[in-house]
This record gives C-alpha cells, sequence and structure tokens, in this order.
C-alpha cells in the first residue's frame, strides 16, 4: 500500500452552504499533491477534514493507514499543517514559539531542541531567534508559519497557500524549501490559487473549484485535457466586454475570458480561426492592439473546466 | 497521563509568560494593587494622614487636656480650629476626617459629674467611625479619671489635682480596663475594623478585587490566542482537546494565584498585614482563584476581539467589586445592597476573610462561604469549557 493519504467521498457544508462536495482523491507516499482552485473553492475547508480539524459530514480520510478525525492522535502525528492564516504567537520568539509546539507534538527533550535548532537553519531565522515574532516581517512570519508544520518530521506535510502575501524574494526560499522536503521523501499536500507554484512543485495537481474536484493529473494530462487547442490572447482598447462577447459567438471558439483589457480565446486552432476573430472584434467598439497566440497551460485547463479565470 | 499534565503545565506556562509580557499588565499586577493598599491604609486604616479638628475654650484645662490626649492617640493629628462653623465646613469638604466641639464649661461639668455633651462632626464614612471610636475612649478615659479624682477631693480634702495625678497612676497598674460608649450608630462599626491593622483592611479588601480583575484581563491574551489561530493549530497536533482546554485555563488560574501571592506576600512582609488563619486563607484564596479563571474563562470564549475582552473585564471586575464589597465595606451597605451582594464571589469571598482576619476564624468558620465560592467555580468553569470547546471545534 503505497497511498500515504486517501480521501474518500468528503463533504462538508456551512448551514446551507455546500463547502466540499464529494472530494476523493489520494497522495503517495513522498509526492506532492497540489490542490488548485480559487478563492471559495472549498480547499482549506478539504484541508481542515484531511488534518483532523473538522469532521467531515460524510466520506473518510486516511493517514498512512489511520483513520484520521479530531481524536485521532497517532494519525495526527503523522501530519504536519501549515494553516492559511499564520499561526504563530508574536508576542513570543521564533524559538519559543517552535519549543511550544515542539512539546505539543510531544517531542522528548533531546529531539525538541535538535529539531527547534534544524528547523530554525531551514527557515532561515536562526539570526532573529531570539526576538518576538511580532517583529519579523511579512515574509519571516511565513517562514516561522511553515516551520512549526514540520518539526516533528510528519509523513505528510500540509500547506494552505503558504505563499500568500509573500515577497517574490521569501516566496521563492519558501518553494525551494518545500522541493528539499520532498526530495527528502516527505508527502506534501499543497493548495495554492497559483497555477505556476503547482506547476513548478507538484507531482499531481488536483482541480477543485464550488467544492468539487473537477479534474486531476500531473501538468501533462491535464493540458491534454483541453487536446490539440490553442490560446489566443486578443488586448483590445474600447470595450473589452463587448469584445469578449464577439469572439465567444466566432466558430472554433471553445471558451472565451476577459483579463483586464485582454480577451481569452481558447480556440481549436489558432491559424485559420484568427481573421475571424479579428472580424469579430472589429466589427465592435473596441480595437485589437496586440495578439499573442500560445500552447494552453493549467490555468487554460480551469478556464476551459469551469468557464472562468483561476484568479479574479 | 505524566505527558498529558505535562503538557497542560506547557500551556499554561506560555499563557502565564505572555501575560507577563504585555507592559500594561505589569503595571496592573504589581504596582497598582500595592499603591491602592498603601493609599487606603493611610485613608481608612488612621495612618498619619487622619486629621481631627478641635474646637475648645484655651481657658479651659479639662478642654486642653483632652486635646493633648487627642492628639497623642496613634494616628491622629488634631487641628486647632477656631470655631463650630469652620469646624463644619472643613469636615464636609473632607479636609478634616473629623472633628470635636468641646463646649465651655467642660472642666466645670468633669468636676461636678454633671452630663455633657461634647459634639463629634464626621462624614458618613468608615474613617469617621473609626475615629469617632477614638474620640469616645479617650473621653471615657478623661472622664472617668476626674471624675474619680473630684469625687475622691469631696470626701478627703484634698486637691482635685493632686487627686487626678494619684488616680492616674492607680489608673496605670491596674488591669486595662476597656471603656466603651453606648452604641450610636456605627460604633460596633468602628469597633470591628479598630482591631486592625493600619494596612489590613486595604489589603484585603484589595485582594479579591485585584485578583478578580487581572484574571478577567487575562482573558484578553485567551482570545488572541484563540484570533492568532494558534488554538485551532494545537488541535492539529496529537494534544488532545481536554488537555488543550486544560491548558488555557491553568493560564488563567496561574495568572490569579499568581496575583494572590503577590499581593499577599508583599503586604506581609512589607506592611506587616495580618492574613489569618494559613489553611483557611490559603483554600479561600485557592477557591477565589478559581473562580476568577472560570469568569476569564467565560469571557474569552464569549468575545472575539480581545479590546473588547479587556475592556468588558476591567468594567465588570469593578462592579463587581463595588456590589460585592471590596471598595467599600459590607457592613457598610444597607440592606438591599446587601442581597444584590450575595450574587458576587467577592462579597462571600471578603465575608469569610473578614472572618478570617478580624474574628480569627478557622476554615470550619467559613464553610458556607467556601462552598458558595466552589459553586461558583464549578458552574463558571463548566459554562466556560462548554463554550470554549464550542468555539474551537466548529
Ligand atoms: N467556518 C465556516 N463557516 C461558514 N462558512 C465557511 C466556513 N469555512 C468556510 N466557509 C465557506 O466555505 C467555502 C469554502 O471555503 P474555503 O475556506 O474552504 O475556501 P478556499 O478554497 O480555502 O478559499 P481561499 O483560497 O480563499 O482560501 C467558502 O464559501 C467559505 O465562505
Ligand atoms: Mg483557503
Amino acid at each position: 500500500m503505497s497511498d500515504l493519504l486517501t480521501c474518500v467521498g468528503l463533504e462538508r457544508s456551512f448551514g446551507d452552504l455546500k463547502a466540499v462536495q464529494g472530494v476523493s482523491f489520494s497522495v503517495a507516499v513522498g509526492e506532492t499533491y497540489g490542490l488548485l482552485g480559487p478563492n471559495g473553492a472549498g480547499k482549506t475547508t478539504c484541508i481542515s477534514m484531511i488534518a483532523g480539524l473538522l469532521d467531515p459530514d460524510a466520506g473518510e480520510v486516511t493517514v498512512a493507514g489511520q483513520a484520521m478525525g479530531p481524536r485521532a492522535s497517532a494519525a495526527k502525528n503523522d501530519v504536519g499543517l501549515v494553516p492559511q492564516e499564520l499561526a504563530i504567537y508574536p508576542d513570543l520568539s521564533a524559538r519559543e514559539n517552535l519549543d511550544f509546539f515542539a512539546r505539543l507534538y510531544g517531542l522528548d527533550t533531546a529531539r525538541r531542541k535538535r529539531r527547534v535548532d534544524e528547523v530554525l537553519e531551514v527557515i532561515g531565522l536562526t539570526d532573529r531567534a531570539g526576538d518576538r515574532a511580532g517583529t519579523y516581517s511579512g515574509g519571516m512570519k511565513r517562514r516561522l508559519n511553515i516551520g512549526i508544520g514540520m518539526l516533528h518530521e510528519p509523513k505528510l506535510l500540509i500547506l494552505d497557500e503558504p505563499t500568500v502575501g509573500v515577497d517574490p524574494q521569501s516566496r521563492n526560499a519558501i518553494l525551494e524549501s518545500v522541493e528539499t522536503l520532498a526530495t527528502d521523501g516527505m508527502g506534501v499536500l499543497y493548495t495554492t490559487h497559483y497555477m505556476e507554484e503547482a506547476e513548478r512543485l507538484c507531482d499531481r495537481i488536483g482541480i477543485i473549484d464550488q467544492g468539487t474536484l473537477v479534474a486531476e493529473g500531473t501538468r501533462r494530462e491535464l493540458v491534454g485535457m483541453i487536446g490539440e487547442q490553442d490560446v489566443v490572447r486578443l488586448k483590445t482598447v474600447g470595450d473589452v466586454q463587448a469584445a469578449e462577447a464577439a469572439c465567444a459567438v466566432v466558430e472554433g471558439v471553445s471558451s472565451t475570458d476577459v483579463e483586464e483589457d485582454t480577451v481569452v480565446c481558447l480556440v481549436d486552432e489558432a491559424a485559420p480561426r484568427l481573421p475571424a476573430l479579428l472580424a469579430a472584434v472589429g466589427a465592435t467598439d473596441a480595437d485589437v492592439s496586440g495578439v499573442e497566440v500560445r500552447e494552453p497551460d493549467i490555468e487554460d485547463v480551469f478556464l476551459h473546466l469551469t468557464g472562468k479565470a483561476l484568479r479574479d | 497521563m505524566m505527558g498529558a499534565l505535562r503538557t497542560v503545565v506547557q500551556i499554561s506556562r506560555v499563557e502565564l509568560l505572555r501575560f507577563l509580557r504585555e507592559r500594561s499588565n505589569v503595571f496592573f499586577v504589581f504596582v497598582l494593587p500595592l499603591a491602592l493598599v498603601v493609599f487606603i491604609g493611610l485613608q481608612f486604616g488612621g495612618g498619619m494622614g487622619t486629621q481631627l479638628g478641635a474646637v475648645a475654650a484655651d481657658d479651659d484645662a479639662a478642654a486642653s487636656e483632652l486635646v493633648d490626649r487627642l492628639d497623642t492617640a496613634e494616628g491622629i493629628e488634631v487641628v486647632p480650629i477656631d470655631d463650630e462653623d469652620e469646624l463644619r465646613s472643613l469636615v464636609s469638604r473632607g479636609n478634616l476626617s473629623g472633628g470635636v466641639l468641646i463646649p465651655d464649661g467642660y472642666e466645670d461639668a468633669l468636676r461636678s459629674g454633671a452630663t455633657f455633651e461634647i459634639g463629634f462632626l464626621g462624614r458618613p464614612d468608615a474613617t469617621a467611625q473609626s475615629l469617632r471610636t477614638v474620640v469616645d475612649a479617650v473621653v471615657a478615659d478623661q472622664a472617668a479619671i476626674t471624675g474619680a479624682a473630684s469625687l475622691a477631693a469631696d470626701a478627703t480634702d484634698q486637691s482635685v489635682a493632686d487627686l487626678i495625678d494619684l488616680a492616674a497612676q492607680v489608673r496605670e497598674g491596674m488591669p486595662g480596663v476597656t471603656v466603651s460608649t453606648e452604641a450610636v450608630g456605627g460604633d460596633e462599626l468602628a469597633q470591628e475594623f479598630s482591631a486592625l491593622g493600619q494596612f489590613d483592611l486595604g489589603a484585603s479588601s484589595q485582594l479579591f478585587l485585584f485578583v478578580f480583575l487581572t484574571s478577567l484581563a487575562s482573558s484578553a491574551a485567551l482570545i488572541q490566542t484563540r484570533q492568532f489561530g494558534v488554538a485551532t493549530r494545537m488541535l492539529s497536533t496529537p494534544t488532545r482537546l481536554p488537555v488543550i482546554l486544560a491548558g488555557l485555563a491553568g493560564g488563567r488560574f496561574v495568572v490569579a494565584l499568581f496575583q494572590a501571592l503577590y499581593i499577599i506576600v508583599v503586604t506581609a512582609l512589607g506592611f506587616g498585614v495580618d492574613w489569618g488563619d494559613p489553611l483557611a486563607t490559603s483554600v479561600l484564596v485557592l477557591l477565589f482563584c478559581l473562580v476568577s479563571t472560570g469568569a476569564a474563562m467565560v469571557l474569552g470564549s464569549v468575545f472575539r476581539n480581545d479590546s473588547q475582552a479587556s475592556g468588558a473585564g476591567v468594567g465588570l471586575g469593578l462592579v463587581l467589586a463595588v456590589l460585592g464589597g471590596s471598595m467599600i465595606p459590607l457592613e457598610l451597605f444597607p440592606a438591599g445592597m446587601l442581597v444584590v451582594a450575595r450574587f458576587t464571589p467577592h462579597a462571600w469571598a471578603n465575608t469569610a476573610m473578614a472572618e478570617i482576619v478580624r474574628r480569627d476564624g478557622g476554615i470550619a468558620d467559613v464553610v458556607m462561604e467556601l462552598t458558595v465560592l466552589a459553586g461558583f467555580a464549578v458552574v463558571l468553569l463548566g459554562v466556560a469549557t462548554f463554550l470554549l470547546r464550542r468555539a474551537l471545534t466548529r
């Protein structure tokens, strides 16, 4: 049995809102799995159930062969959670925060001391270990937030959008440390709404929208789902909404979306369709000021599957 | 099991640490209680600040003597005042703690044994009450000696002045006879408090006020623990919910206990405050700390915002302290207010403390108060556990 994590038919509602409806997937030992979805897709809700913070309304979570739930201490021991919102004491130092959680994870004294030092090194906070976390920069706090999750060397590390609100440099450092952990054999479940992160880190990606997993696979498999299609991006001047509406009805166009002043069209083949697209926009109040044709990526897959953009 | 206990201690330790790192808390915990103990001691305990105004005829030897005697009484400074009106206004404005009016003819009246009335002016507060007792006692003392001497002079033809000296000498050698005047509103009360050391009353009333207040203030730290997401994160570790709840409650309890010990130890060592029977006081303080913990946990579970909780905590802490006799002694409460007081833990704690400190009570004398406090603690902690469990697992 090589599955580290299996989720079967997870469901969870908040009042009338079905936040998660029937999500099933699994993560193999040592695999990095990405949950990619827009705001409110249900990623955090899934993760809360997987980490045993929330009881699912239906479905089951198994971690390393053990059933997970709010009272499943043994299963929790195999999971390290890095919550989306910072969960650190700002009035304690990095070392004190790490030491505190190491105790909650039940590490014995010797291992605790060793791990705190090691983690400080990994997250690059050794120099500032004695300063209160409240005085750290946003990126440093994020790194501490992540460090706490890896203290007890869990089999599965869950990171919920760990790079939100982080400068590019810290972001890169975070991605690198996740890559290192994965190379060392730790299973990683990574949620994000940044396609680039999912593509860079993850062996497999699950696309989640409105509480359901709409597609799953490697990057190659996912892009393959939209077959031989091309992406045509028309930069426009004028009424971009009207331009989109005009493009949507052109033959061979399977879906359209607007990104700022650009109309994004998914078409069966770019070359023969371009004149019709340009003519369609020309017939509206808008003018085309630039054209770009490229191979589709995961963001386009999302557009194709859900009819909307991954990011608002 | 040991592991769980150790984790409870760790969570509590961190909560205490965080509480003490907050600067404003340090002021409230360390400085303010002592400042108030001293303040109340000076005001109420009849310390050097207690000034008694006296209006007396200069040519009346007995009146002058009475003024001297009052002046030598411990903790009282007599200020000579010209007339009754001035005295009245100084006392009513609070410039003087009280005043005595000695009408003309005091000496004659003393010698002849005629009835004589000395006026006492005081505001309706406890300071005046205790001053009044002192005045009563001094007057009675003087009257007894002079009266006895006059009678003896009549019988023996010796001079009254010689006999007064003699009588005073005789009295020295006699076992202390306490002279008490007939109770006219509040005298029993003054008697009760006159048994206290200067700082005793301030210290015991401040103890409960501050333990409760400090504990409620620590509910802000609990809300932060929830707000910061740390409480939820704790739940993602193998540590079980009951252990986490116990740790968070333990944090509040340690803060309360710390405050109590600080006030008790510092006032005992620094101001010689008598805290009565160690066992009874310990049990009382521990139970009150538990009640405070429960209240803080309820507050910390109900509110979502730490500054709201601090505000509500200070408000609630002060109101309960006033209603429960930590600001004005319960003995001065009108009957209706006493009924209200019964709903505050402070009133039960203050009543028990009065029994222990003022009347040398032991644990057996305060069983009822301790039981009620235990009841408060159980109910509050139960409600808090329910609310916090819900808040954390929602
Ligand atoms: N405790 C809660 N009470 C009520 N509704 C909730 C709660 N938690 C989540 N929801 C709702 O469930 C839906 C899914 O939320 P969730 O946090 O899982 O999304 P997400 O994919 O993590 O989004 P984001 O990328 O913004 O973090 C949202 O509509 C959210 O408003
Ligand atoms: Mg989320």
